[in-house]
């Protein structure tokens, strides 16, 4: 089957529902939710179907878009996205089925925001196509703009104000990220003396000067690391997570800080190998910054959703580092971490609003405390949520940290010590956030009650999976293997020195812009 | 069966117990959910037996076997299956878990009877054996690890099993955090071995070692030294041992089981598994006996003067847990295990004793408050001096052949080594004599009120129950004690775990007698096969020495506790007479060393402080305000203009992409 019909079927589900739902207001939400649970079972088709061996890209359609541009319509599936896709259809299938459990004002539009933003998503994973790429990327800002705009939390102002930090975030890093994919475009024709093309496995035989790579590279970094959000560039974030829709926020606390970091995978690596060796260090450091400041930050917080939100800056400056390791094990840890910190990331936010429904609507931790009293299912899925989100050894988020500090501590030692630093971090804000909510004496205005049928409904498939990958990771390592080598292996080449990189067909051609502590990384013999 | 199948089976019987009372919690009424996890144990633990007929059944060279299920994480070089490996080494601590486990479910019966959270009681004490086995049982690194933590996490929540008390709360937070430490501590080792080694498989790893280490090599003895910090996070160890005093804010017999018999002895465990490691990495072992030593003698002075009684017996595991790690680093192995194995039994009975006292002062744990138990719990009253003369060492109770193996092979090592072994003796010293000061301040001098309303017939309890560390008024439901306590003289199956755990503690030390016989030596050779320093020759001169020499220091200690505590003869000896000459020593105990500020001055407050400095200051004046603010100020004054002529942000926003698209594709027809 075509992967389009993956990719549009939401969109289309979308659409649909505000079409024909125009008296029943609740069927709206019901289209909605058909679109996105097709998806998920596409999907898991698609997993269950690929098979670990494959080389290359599987189910590929290829047509031509823009001709003149040599931009294609190209989309494949490979061990690099395979999986997530299936957490991408995973969470919005979660949202969508909490969305669906509140009344929202205008609801047509929403879900079709809703729906747009997963096949945005979507079609940005499955893009073998830089312009394509890039396209998607921006389409899937869009809708999150008019959430948290329309349907957000607070007065108005703040809403604005929310809204205007994450569009000035996320354009500006849009804006250099697609200036850098022209540049690729046009550079690798220029250079290398053929037509204008944007298709991927093209351009990764088209090899750029280091110089063009390292002002290309440095582009793209900064949007995706605008998007994962990296310290410092996560401004946007403490404003964004507290005005966001809960359901909104757990598809792009889940979703959306992957695209970024796999953004690094399909593209960074392998089309400016030298200038990813060149920056590791850099960016090893931003990881190293990331996984401090959001760990401490995360344990003086006292406003739940922050806590997640800054312990996901820690837990995507893990993913970054482990990509930026700059070989197999790292990647593939990072890769692995990506599905794992999206599965427990949307559940956690969940978890968060059904305390704040517990305690007099408030989410601050400090209102909160002994909900766990007559609540023992809801504390029971909060626990493995919690630990999970500490990757506790026995999850899979431990197995995916395991990988990328094993391949830290291969490239840099002491960068992989102090990052051990965060992994103590993760147990103290993760442990705080469920004593301070569940234990304890009760805060002034909660009421402890269990969680109700429809709200397990949500939670209980998630940490299902959870608890599944916690005892079969290998599922998720093996289809990602070969991709992930092949995604590092020319930066990896490109780091142990020029032979190397000779050596796998590759040569310098512009000038080299070596400004002394450039050197460092690409030169070493 | 084979034995690994039989392995399988003790990891099965306490995972399918935790998981029927788990999803059962409702429909189990009464002691329902106790009996299904004891009944579960007690399989485990005949499925342990079952591996032992199975792994004695083969010849010795072939005592080493594995068995994995599937792959767990098994990609880029890492080779990490879901395996188990069955040895006498990792049949002796099966063995020794799920039957000391047994006798502690069936005591938590009643101990836990009218708590409100029983079952969820059961499920965690379940789930903890589980890991436990876990532990032991792994066959590589990864799932080492695994179990490591899941001990870890169990422990946790069982020490805030009580989880409204903030006190406990915050204990549980400490101890898992601490755990983390060590976690972090046997992963980096792990790295550091495998880095060489390329495999996580425990056979493989040991048959390669040889090759691939060279005597002392940097990265091994790194390695070695991480994973130490990760025995001594688990093991309570000087500097991370702050977390077990405070675990006993935990159910009494959670303490006896977690905090005494099994989790607190897998540091332990991990030496002697890695002892070709270690053995190669003689300065690691020096690193470990040294830091035994040290545990063993400062727990020893700071169990001498806490009044609570569950924290004495506290500081007494963790000084016996550094007699054990001193054995297993100085390659004691047998006597390091059989001294793991008679503590188990005598430390789990001092505990549940503790408990049954605790049940009769209605929850209250300090020394201060109890006295002339004698007559009235004359059942518990034996149970701690069976229990007290074999911690003391005092022949022939099993804690003396087990301690004074350790001592003696530590001795025989000569050199530096006799600073060990004179500690050791001095931490004998000790042991007797605060064992014997919590036993006779607790049991002798005047009855106090609730010892003489159980003389006469009546169990006290607490007209308003309230938390023994705080003062604060509590009530009975989930998340506090229950309404009732339990004593052993009233519970039978208190009483049968009491009095098997006493017979072990009578009558274990026979097993090993040197120079007599060898059950245990014998026993664990072939997991200890190759190693240079397994067969001791023992010196008979050096032996009888050391026999008497701890017999005399025991009793010598109990006769001390007796004169200072008992019989009172004022003056000079008396315990406020003491306290005031050596003040400075006194405080200098009553503080624990100051270790606690310490780690809170060095560690905790330095990390809140650049916490709370990153979330105020750097948050608000940098990233929101520099950053962010600088941005939407020039971003407004911008769209103010372009309000002006279209209003609304969505069409800015539309129309700043499309110019901005449009000004760069300018640029580089410019370019190109």
């Amino acid at each position: 089957m075509p992967l389009s019909i993956l990719i549009w079927l939401p969109a289309a589900c979308g659409v649909l529902g505000a079409i024909f739902a125009l008296r029943d207001k609740r069927a709206l939400g019901v289209f909605a939710l058909l679109g996105s649970v097709a998806a998920l079972a596409l999907a898991i088709s698609y997993i269950v179907g690929y098979s670990p061996g494959t080389r290359g890209l599987t189910h590929v359609t290829d047509v031509v878009w823009i001709s003149e541009l040599g931009i294609h319509y190209k989309l494949g599936i490979d061990g690099l996205n395979v999986m997530l896709i299936g957490l991408t259809t995973l969470l919005f299938a979660m949202a969508t089925l909490a969305a669906n459990l509140r009344e929202w004002d205008r609801p047509r539009l929403f879900f079709f925001h809703f729906m747009l933003a997963e096949s945005a998503v979507l079609g940005a994973f499955l893009a073998q196509d830089l312009a394509l790429f890039v396209a998607f990327f921006d389409l899937m800002l869009i809708p999150f703009y008019f959430m948290t705009g329309m349907w957000g939390r607070g007065p108005r102002e703040e809403r604005v104000r929310a809204t205007i930090k994450l569009v000035i975030y996320t354009l500006v890093g849009s804006l250099l990220m697609l200036a850098a994919a022209i540049a690729t475009g046009v550079l690798a024709s220029q250079q290398n003396d053929v037509p204008l093309t944007f298709v991927l496995s093209n351009l990764q035989t088209l090899p750029l000067s280091r110089g063009s790579q390292e002002w290309i590279f440095l582009f793209f970094a900064a949007a995706f690391l605008v998007k994962m959000p990296a310290f410092p560039l996560h401004g946007w974030m403490p404003d964004g997570y507290r005005t966001m829709p809960i359901e909104v926020l757990m598809v792009f606390s889940g979703v959306l800080s992957k695209v970024g970091a796999y953004g690094f995978l399909r593209i960074a690596l392998p089309l400016y190998p030298q200038a990813a060796a060149h920056f590791q260090t850099l960016m090893l450091l931003i990881a190293l910054a990331s996984i401090l400041y959001g760990s401490m930050v995360a344990f003086t917080q006292t406003d739940a959703r922050l806590i997640a939100g800054y312990s996901s800056i820690a837990q995507m400056g893990f993913i970054t580092l482990g990509i930026f390791a700059l070989n197999s094990q790292g990647a593939q840890g990072a890769l692995l971490q990506m599905v794992n910190h999206g599965l427990v990331v949307a559940p956690l936010l969940f978890i968060v609003a059904l305390l704040s429904r517990r305690a007099g609507g408030s989410e601050d931790v400090r209102e909160m405390g002994g909900i766990a009293f007559r609540a023992p299912v809801l504390a029971a899925l909060f626990l493995i949520v919690a630990l999970a989100t500490l990757a506790m050894p026995g999850s899979a988020n431990f197995v995916g940290e395991f990988l990328i500090l094993l391949g830290v501590f291969n490239a840099k030692l002491a960068i992989a010590i102090i990052a051990f630093a965060g992994v103590v971090m993760a147990s103290v804000y993760a442990l705080r956030l469920f004593i301070r909510a569940m234990h304890n004496r009760p805060g002034k205005n909660v009421e402890s009650r269990d969680i109700g049928l429809l709200d397990r409904v949500v939670l209980v498939p998630v940490v299902a999976v959870i608890l599944f990958f916690a005892v079969y990771p290998q599922l998720a390592l093996r289809r990602g293997e070969d991709s992930v080598k092949a995604a590092v292996a020319p930066a990896q080449a490109a780091l142990r020195g020029p032979t190397f990189a000779a050596a796998l067909g590759r040569f310098e051609t512009g000038p080299v812009t070596g400004t002394g502590n450039g050197e460092a990384a690409g030169a070493r013999p | 069966m084979s034995a690994t199948t039989y392995g399988w089976l003790v990891l099965l019987f306490p995972l399918l117990g935790m998981l029927t009372i788990a999803f059962g919690y409702k429909a189990f009424p009464g002691r329902t959910a106790g009996w299904i996890g004891t009944g579960a144990i007690f399989l485990a633990f005949l499925a342990a037996l079952g591996a032992l007929l199975e792994i004695q059944s083969l010849s010795p060279a072939h005592r080493q076997v594995t068995s994995s299920l599937w792959n767990y994480a098994n990609t880029v070089g890492v080779n990490a299956q879901l395996s188990i490996l069955v040895d006498p080494l990792s049949v002796f601590m099966i063995l020794i878990v799920s039957g000391v486990s047994t006798l502690i479910h069936l005591y938590s019966i009643s101990y836990m009877d009218k708590d409100k959270g029983f079952n969820r009681y059961f499920a965690y004490l379940n789930f903890f054996v589980f890991s436990m086995l876990l532990l032991v049982l792994a066959g590589n690194f990864l799932l080492l690890i695994v179990g490591w933590a899941f001990v870890g996490a169990a422990s946790y929540l069982l020490i805030s099993f009580w989880y409204r008390r903030t006190t406990a709360t915050k204990a549980g937070i400490k101890a898992f955090v601490i755990n983390v430490v060590g976690d972090v501590g046997l992963v980096l080792g792990t790295y550091f071995i495998f880095k060489h080694t390329h495999t996580l498989d425990f056979l493989q790893t040991f048959h390669v070692a040889g090759q691939v280490f060279t005597h002392n090599e940097a990265d091994l003895v790194a390695g070695c030294i991480l994973l130490l910090v990760g025995a001594f996070a688990k093991s309570a160890q000087i500097p991370l041992h702050t977390w077990l005093p405070d675990a006993m804010e935990g159910p009494t017999p959670v303490s006896a089981l977690i905090h005494a018999a099994t989790m607190v002895t897998a540091g332990v465990y991990l030496i002697a598994r890695m002892h070709v490691l270690f053995e190669l990495a003689p300065i690691a072992q020096d690193v470990g006996a040294v830091v035994g030593a040290v545990t063993l003698f400062v727990a020893g002075t700071i169990g001498l003067v806490q009044t609570d009684i569950k924290r004495v017996i506290a500081y007494s595991t963790m000084s016996q847990i550094g007699y054990m790690i001193m054995g297993v680093s100085v390659g004691a192995y047998a006597a390091g295990l059989f001294h793991l194995m008679t503590h188990a039994f005598f430390k789990a009975l001092l505990f549940m004793a503790a408990g049954s006292i605790i049940g009769a002062m209605g929850g209250e744990q300090s020394l201060n408050r109890m006295g002339g138990f004698r007559k009235a719990m004359p059942f518990t009253f034996g149970c701690f001096i069976i229990g007290g003369l074999a911690l003391s060492g005092i022949p022939p109770f099993s804690g003396f052949f087990s301690k004074d193996e350790i001592l003696l092979v530590t001795g025989e090592l000569g050199g530096w080594h006799w600073a060990l072994y004179v500690m050791g003796y001095i931490g004998a010293f000790l042991t007797a004599v605060y064992t014997f000061r919590m036993i006779f301040r607790a049991f002798y001098g005047d009855p106090v009120p609730e010892a003489q309303e159980l003389e006469a017939g009546h169990l006290h309890h607490p007209e308003h129950p309230t938390n023994p560390a705080t003062g604060e008024i509590e009530d009975t439901d989930v998340g506090f004690p229950g309404p009732t306590h339990a004593i052993a003289e009233r519970a039978l199956p208190m009483k049968v775990a009491m009095c098997i755990l006493a017979v072990g503690s009578v009558g274990l030390g026979l097993l090993q007698i040197p120079n007599v016989d060898f059950v245990i030596d014998d026993f664990l050779r072939p997991s200890f096969a190759g190693s240079a320093v397994y067969e001791t020759h023992t010196k008979d001169g050096l032996l009888a020495f050391g026999l008497l020499l701890g017999t005399v220091l025991g009793l010598a200690g109990i006769a001390l506790a007796w004169r200072v505590w008992v019989a009172r003869v004022g003056g000079r000896l008396s315990p406020a007479k003491l306290q005031a000459r050596w003040h400075a020593v006194y405080e200098l105990l009553a503080h624990k060393w100051w270790f606690d500020e310490l780690i809170d001055g060095l560690i905790v407050r330095p990390m809140a402080t650049a916490g709370r400095f990153a979330a105020g200051t750097f948050e608000r004046a940098v990233v929101e305000g520099g950053l962010i603010d600088g941005t939407v100020s020039v971003v407004r004054a911008g769209s103010a203009a372009v309000r002006a002529v279209q209003s609304g942000l969505v069409r800015y926003y539309a129309a700043a992409l499309v110019l901005g698209v449009a000004a760069i594709g300018f640029y580089f027809l410019l370019q190109s």
